[in-house]
């Protein structure tokens, strides 16, 4: 929907100011409430953790962000936009400066690496060149160091190399922020350390804010500035890893053991 | 008053299938229109069933031929085979048979491919990649085998009559003219363009059920295989219905 | 890209050849159907159409020349049959032409025949009626058919019976050698021949009594327009016909039989020679004659007796005058 010169931000929010937004934010599944009263406030160049058990409502949290569940209640600003109220293009418009990195990867089975990696491009921006495409397409492998898998089908590929070019299909739109769904969740530890240097390096290089869903204690530890502990649908304690680390509640404990 | 639960469950199906197929009707005259893959559907779902359609509408047509035979000699009215099978091929069996094989082979694999594609986030990603994923997934698949099934009928219809042909001709001699002049002497337009129209029914419901029960597949492998069966299984009575209403329209407008 | 570009090239053959196909179906069906081509009316009438209907197709010396459109009830008794008729026939189809309602093959469609008359007329034009003929009932023909089988059957058998007498035959050389025999049958079959004639004349005019009685003319007329004397004089006259018929047919056979003994004695050779040595048979066949004679006989008398019953009294004396008055006319009753 945007040109590529459309895309550069306008009124990009400076360091420290909120792009992200949530308060008293509520969504049940018929009779299960599975997010109550909750609110979050996402800074520029932040990388927030939400931990919590399975079933703890973190999925749930990150698809309304994005636009894909529509909450019960409460409000949603994504770069000064409230998503819960937006019209489709309006909508779409948003979701171009938001990566969201599934944790089934969601790669596009039937198409190859480049075809996966071409069609958000595509879609969102309308007017781009293919040599523009073929370039943007080439930078965001290189990123995950993935280059030769160009012309492979997912299928063809391991668990890991997957999961880096679904990073690479999130990079591609040079997102401000990054949703990243257990980014480490059904690897191995080795595979999944690699994600969380390629998590911090995209960070280095694009300086996006990022908000990431694990109870994978490793990951949390190595790219959290700040770890939120959902609880019952609600935020049940905040803080950055080392004092959540030393507190003694034992809803926090948990984790930490 | 409380209905039983699979009452309620089944017209719960039907509702949500009804306002699925509403969502379907309103969306294909709404941009953003997804051509290309449109035609990449009509190419995989219609071209690629050919030589499936074409291998069973040929033992089909002939068949069907050596089945009628001994009958029709019994009344010794053997010189009216073509013309018989040709009323049976282009009436009633090429439509059926042909959307019935349809139904197994796109059902299925629709059914399989949104069902895996739900499972797997995938209709969520498009969705976040500013596609609609109903439009790009749905609308294109549903269309395509609407428009491409009545075109497997129509070759279908042809190769059946030439395996017929080959059939008249394992135990008599016919030329191909005359077998021609024949099936076509005895054909009017109320034969053939019921079942021409009908077959576009048959290719809406193939398409729309496959896509329903994918889009709407529940989680895990089990419910991707659940959603490829019922998918071919409610296709199928859903042609037969299709099929016993057209008959009653086209005998109520009296061009039966 | 060029996958893309062969895929679609596919795709466009397989529509194509689908919608080929619809086209040619439609096109031969159409033609069919008399569609495509230029065409004009003409109407007939009958009385029964047979289960024709609309669609049916409409030959003109056995060529198809267009079908039936409509048909429509004109009144209680007369049925109108609409044609399409290809306009490539008009110059062929004159004013006077007939149709008749026909079945194809024995059990097939209904077909409207259009058969040229013999003489010279105008070509037909739009609208135009054409006359019609009492169609050919296939059922009434099955019947008529089925009766004539039966009596073949018959025949057949008798036939048959006959023969086989005539092979066991010992006698009927005797019965040949017998002079008497052939002069006797002459005679015979002149008094049998006499009689049908009487019988046959007074048949035609037993008729016209029968209709004048009917119709209440003449005095005869008045007295028997009581139904019940009526009746009887139609039995009366059935009996008599009867009779008259018999009295033919033995004349017939008998004259048949006389020529053909003649015929093979005079060839002195054939089966016949070697067979007739019945003598019973020869009795039975001198038996046959009397009682034929005795027939006739009794036939003379029953004439006799009808000309004086009181009923025809008048009438067969009317009669006599007629002839008396008429000259040189020998013919019937005195």
């Amino acid at each position: 929907m945007l040109t590529l010169q459309q895309h550069i931000p306008v009124k990009t929010p400076t360091a420290g100011q909120p792009v992200i937004t949530i308060s008293h934010l509520n969504k049940s599944f018929g009779k299960n409430a599975v997010l109550k009263d909750f609110a979050l406030t996402l800074n520029r160049g932040e990388h927030l953790v939400i931990l919590g058990k399975s079933g703890s409502g973190k999925s749930v949290l990150i698809k309304c962000i994005i636009g894909l569940l529509q909450p019960d209640s409460g409000s949603i600003e994504v770069l000064g936009e409230e998503i819960t109220t937006l019209e489709h293009d309006a909508l779409d418009q948003v979701r171009a400066k938001v990566g969201f990195l599934f944790q089934s990867n969601a790669l596009y089975d039937s198409m190859t690496v480049r075809q996966n990696l071409e069609f958000p491009l595509r879609r969102h921006w309308i007017q781009v060149t293919q040599l523009e495409v073929d370039h943007m397409v080439q930078e965001a492998l290189e990123d995950v160091g993935l280059a030769h898998t160009i012309d492979m089908m997912p299928a063809e590929l391991s668990g890991g190399m997957q999961k880096r070019i679904a990073l690479a299909r999130t990079l591609i739109l040079r997102p401000e922020i990054i949703l990243y769904d257990e980014p480490t969740a059904g690897l191995d530890p080795i595979t999944g350390r690699e994600i969380i240097d390629l998590i911090m390096q995209v960070r280095q290089k694009y300086g996006s804010s990022a908000l990431i869903i694990s109870h994978d204690m490793n990951c949390v530890r190595l790219t959290a500035d700040k770890v939120i502990v959902l609880f019952e649908g609600r935020p049940y304690a905040t803080g950055n890893y080392a004092t959540l680390e030393r507190s003694e509640d034992p809803g926090v404990k948990q984790f930490f053991q | 008053m409380q209905l039983p639960v699979k009452t309620r469950h089944f017209l719960e199906e039907a509702g949500s299938l009804s306002a699925f197929m509403g969502r379907f009707l309103t969306s294909i005259f709404k941009p953003r229109f997804e051509i290309g893959e449109f035609f990449r559907q009509c190419y995989v779902i219609g071209y690629r069933s050919l030589p499936l359609i074409a291998l069973t509408a040929f033992i089909m047509g002939l068949v069907l031929t050596m089945q009628l035979r001994p009958s029709l000699i019994a009344y010794g009215v053997e010189s009216q085979l073509p013309a018989m099978v040709g009323i049976a091929i282009m009436r009633e069996i090429g439509p059926v048979i042909t959307a019935l094989i349809f139904a197994g082979k796109i059902g299925s694999s629709i059914g399989a491919e949104l069902g895996s594609m739900k499972v797997t986030e995938q209709i969520d990603a498009m969705e976040v990649s500013g596609t609609n994923p109903f439009k790009y997934l749905v609308v294109t698949r549903t269309l395509a085998a609407m428009l491409m099934l009545p075109v497997l009928v129509l070759l279908g219809d042809a190769i059946s009559l030439y395996g017929a042909y080959l059939g008249v001709n394992i135990k008599g001699a016919t030329s191909f003219s005359l077998f021609f002049t024949q099936v076509f002497n005895n054909l009017a337009f109320s034969d053939v363009l019921p079942a021409f129209i009908k077959s576009f029914f048959f290719g809406l419901a193939v398409g729309l059920i496959g896509c329903y029960k994918g889009y709407y597949s529940s989680k895990g492998t089990e419910g991707v295989g659940r959603s490829a069966n019922s998918a071919v299984v409610v296709a199928s009575v859903i042609i037969f219905l299709i099929d016993l209403l057209a008959v009653q329209v086209t005998d109520a407008l009296g061009v039966n | 890209m060029t996958g893309k570009t062969t895929n679609h090239i596919k795709l466009g053959m397989f529509v194509l050849a689908g919608l080929l196909f619809l086209i040619i179906t439609l096109y031969f069906i159409g033609k069919d159907r008399d569609l495509f081509g230029r065409t004009f009316i003409l109407k007939t009438r009958f009385h029964n159409v047979q289960g024709l209907v609309p669609g049916n197709n409409v030959r003109f010396a056995g060529i198809d020349a267009g079908t039936v459109r409509k048909i429509i009830m004109i009144n209680d008794t007369i049925v109108e049959v609409v044609m399409v008729i290809q306009n490539k026939m008009q110059p062929f189809i004159k004013k006077n032409a007939i149709t008749a309602i026909g079945t194809d093959g024995l059990m097939g469609n209904k077909v409207i025949n259009i058969e040229s008359a013999r003489q010279e007329a105008p070509h037909v034009a739009e609208g135009d009626i054409l006359t019609s003929r009492r169609p050919l009932n296939t059922d009434d023909m099955l019947r008529t058919l089925d009766r004539t089988n039966n009596d073949i059957a018959v025949v057949a058998e008798n036939l048959k019976t006959t023969v086989w007498k005539l092979n066991n035959s010992t006698a009927l050389w005797a019965l040949l050698n017998d002079k008497g025999i052939p002069a006797d049958m002459r005679r015979s079959v002149a008094n049998i021949q006499i009689a049908t004639a009487r019988a046959s004349a007074m048949m035609a005019n037993l008729d016209q009594m029968v209709a004048g009685v009917k119709a209440g003319k003449g005095s005869l007329g008045r007295i028997v327009t009581d139904t019940i004397l009526a009746t009887k004089l139609d039995q009366a006259v059935d009996r008599i016909n009867s009779v008259g018929e018999e009295a033919g047919k033995l004349a017939g056979q008998l004259r048949a039989a006389v020529t053909s003994f003649q015929h093979d004695l005079n060839q002195g050779k054939g089966t016949i020679n070697a067979l007739l040595k019945d003598s019973v048979m020869a009795i039975r066949l001198s038996n046959s004659l009397g009682n034929i004679e005795q027939g006739t006989n009794a036939f003379n008398q029953n004439m006799e007796a009808l000309k004086h019953s009181f009923l025809f009294r008048g009438y067969f004396r009317r009669l006599e005058k007629q002839q008396q008055k008429a000259a040189g006319n020998k013919m019937a009753l005195q």
